[in-house]
């Protein structure tokens, strides 16, 4: 993992594809809120950490606050390719139950 | 415009007042609901020009928050500097009411508002309204204060069990691991998570050398300087063999800046640190119970090729009394001693005993004698037989180990002894009238070297009441508790004083005297003895 986190984003539609790298923690955060800002027409994001194995309390606070701005137009953040250890992390946090997780990409686009 | 008149209005406004609090209370954050808010204003009184402003304290600079600038800076003087609430009304200016509220997180709202667009005056209706849209803006901002105060609670509890169950798994996870740089990654994210880190190494010092052998940073590429040279760390040290581990971690984030780590923070880095301390230790046991139990298959390998070897009884001879011993110590020595029966009432009487121990002197013993097995069906003079041992033995061994060998080649007829001492103890011939000789006529040790030495035979002949006595150094130089050896001395004594004794009576008792020496210490090397006496 390199020391600066690195996103890509991709749009299909009304979906936001972005796929991470590196330690998610405020600074990875608020450039993930920059991204999804920067597209005000999805009702779908979709997180692809699979390139991030570590993600602190501040980078989720970040990650609950696009949740909430999703849920607000009805749509949904998906996550997909979750390392297991952050996926018991979001769990406990309990991002799951404003949120979805998918195995890959191509599921949580379908779906 | 009458009470009861004013009273059906304002009934009327009720669901408005009530749509009005819930779109308040859907706001996410205050810009959005003090947005929210003059969208409400401006709908019911058909504003079109309304400005916002906040403050932190009464004694803070009010901080424009509309979406737009206001045009005017002489509009600020009309925003009223108080602790309590209020509405000013204007006729004769462009902004026609000024709003102070002080908010329950102790800031403070002002609101201006310009003239409706009809340019009509604010009716009693108009005044009554705005006061209550005022009280639903401030019950539903205390409800969004309270709903922030429960996220962050819950947050924060969540964090807390995050921060139970992050250890737990980190200590599951770290033990299993027994590649120390994987172990020290997990340990490193695990902790720079937990404690909303910004990066964090562990720095590996040779205690001996004082010198930094290595840095492991999170993330990887982070200069060690960086986060050494940071104001905001702390750090968690161990020792383990002959190396200082210390963690560090740096840069405690938060949503908008970085701050001090706290004292959990300083119970979480402690702990973690524990376990990788743990771990290590557990890693250096379990080599080393792995390399004792292949140290103890391999003596167990050693001990049983041994037993195989070592006669399990010696053969009769007409004439003669003849006994054996051999006591394994714990660790296995490769002493061996056999009677070979050459027929034509010709016996080969040997010991020896192999330098090292374990699988390779037990290996060694075994190929010294399939050799004499071998040799001795062959009517070789010893000296070239110990020449051909040399050689062979030379050649199956590391440089470190060889063979202390005697050989007594005994004519029960005549009782010529053919002997070939090589490199062992000398042996000693009691005779019957006490007189001692002592057999060391020879050469080094077989396997020791391979310059072509010829090795020293000698023939002496065994009278009737002489007692030969072949032994290895186990009996000498058994130890006791104050590291005192039997020594040779006690041992020729003891030969002297109890050689009237059966051959099985002498070993039996010279065995219970050097285990009464040694009392409680561990027996450090084979006992092996043979005695023959010519009766």
């Amino acid at each position: 993992m390199s020391t600066e986190f690195n996103l890509v984003s991709e749009l299909h539609d009304k979906s936001l594809v972005i796929k991470t790298e590196g330690y998610i923690n405020s600074a990875g955060g608020e450039k993930i809120v920059h991204e999804f800002s920067k597209h005000s027409d999805i009702n779908k994001l979709i997180l692809n950490l699979e390139n991030s194995k570590v993600v602190n309390s501040i980078g989720i606070s970040h990650l609950i606050e696009i949740i909430e701005k999703l849920n607000q137009s009805n749509g949904k953040l998906v996550f997909t390719n979750l390392d297991p250890t952050i996926e018991k992390t979001f769990s406990i946090m309990g991002l799951f139950q404003f949120a979805d997780k998918a195995d890959t990409v191509e599921s949580a686009l379908k779906g | 415009m009458d009470n009861n008149n004013l009273v059906e209005k304002l009934a009327v406004q009720v669901e408005s007042f009530q749509e009005g609090f819930e779109i308040l209370s859907k706001s996410l954050t205050f810009i959005e609901m003090v947005k929210s808010f003059l969208h409400i204003i401006r709908g019911n009184f058909i504003i079109t020009e309304i400005y916002s402003f906040h403050k932190l304290a009464s004694d803070s600079k009010w901080n424009n928050i509309s979406l737009k600038k206001i045009p005017d800076q002489s509009y600020l003087s009309c925003l009223v500097d108080s602790d309590n609430p209020s509405i000013k009304y204007f006729e004769d200016l462009q902004i026609k009411v000024s709003i102070n509220l002080p908010l329950a997180d102790k800031s403070y709202l002002g609101i201006l508002i310009g003239p409706k667009f009809d340019k009509s005056k604010f009716t009693d209706l108009d005044k009554i309204t705005l006061q209550i849209l005022l009280q639903v803006f401030d019950s539903a901002f205390k409800s969004f204060l309270n709903r922030q105060k429960e996220k962050a609670l819950v947050f924060e509890l969540n964090e807390k069990v995050l921060h139970l169950n992050n250890l737990i798994d980190t200590g599951i996870e770290i033990s299993r691991y027994n590649k120390r740089r994987v172990l020290y990654d997990i340990a490193l994210e695990r902790i720079t998570s937990l404690t909303n880190a910004s990066s964090a190494l562990i720095e590996i010092v040779k205690k001996s050398q004082g010198i930094v052998k290595k840095y492991i940073t999170f993330p990887t590429g982070v200069e060690p300087d960086k986060i050494l040279n940071s104001k905001l760390k702390i750090h968690s040290s161990f020792e383990h063999q002959d190396r200082s581990y210390t963690f560090v971690l740096s840069e405690k984030e938060t949503r908008h800046s970085t701050t001090s780590f706290t004292e959990l923070d300083q119970m979480l880095l402690d702990s973690i640190s524990r376990q990788v301390s743990v771990s290590l230790e557990n890693e250096y046991l379990h080599k080393q119970a792995l390399e004792k139990e292949k140290i103890e298959q391999e003596l167990n390998v050693a001990a049983s090729i041994q037993q195989k070897i070592l006669p399990e009884s010696l053969p009769e001879i007409k004439g003669y009394d003849l006994a054996g011993i051999n006591i394994p110590s714990r660790e296995v020595g490769g002493d061996y001693y056999d009677c070979f029966d050459l027929s034509k009432g010709k016996f080969a009487l040997i010991i020896a005993d192999v330098a090292g121990k374990g699988i390779g002197a037990a290996l060694l013993v075994s190929t010294l004698n399939a050799a004499l097995n071998s040799y001795l069906q062959f009517d070789i003079p010893l000296t070239e037989m110990a020449e051909r041992l040399n050689k062979l033995i030379y050649k199956s061994s590391p440089s470190d180990k060889y063979i202390t060998f005697f050989i007594a080649v005994l004519d029960s007829i005549s009782g010529e002894l053919d002997i070939v001492n090589a490199g062992h103890n000398p042996i000693f011939l009691l005779r019957k009238d006490g007189n001692m000789e002592k057999l060391d006529a020879g050469g080094v040790g077989l396997g020791m070297l391979d310059f072509g030495l010829p090795f020293e035979g000698q023939k002496i002949v065994m009278n009737s009441g002489d007692k030969l006595f072949l032994y290895t150094d186990g009996i000498p130089e058994a130890m006791n508790d104050k590291e005192e050896e039997y020594s040779d001395e006690e041992m020729i004594n003891f030969l002297k004083t109890n050689s009237e004794k059966s051959s099985i009576d002498f070993i039996d008792s010279l065995v219970k005297s050097v285990k009464d020496f040694a009392g409680s210490a561990q027996q450090s090397d084979d006992i092996t003895a043979l005695m023959l006496k010519r009766n």
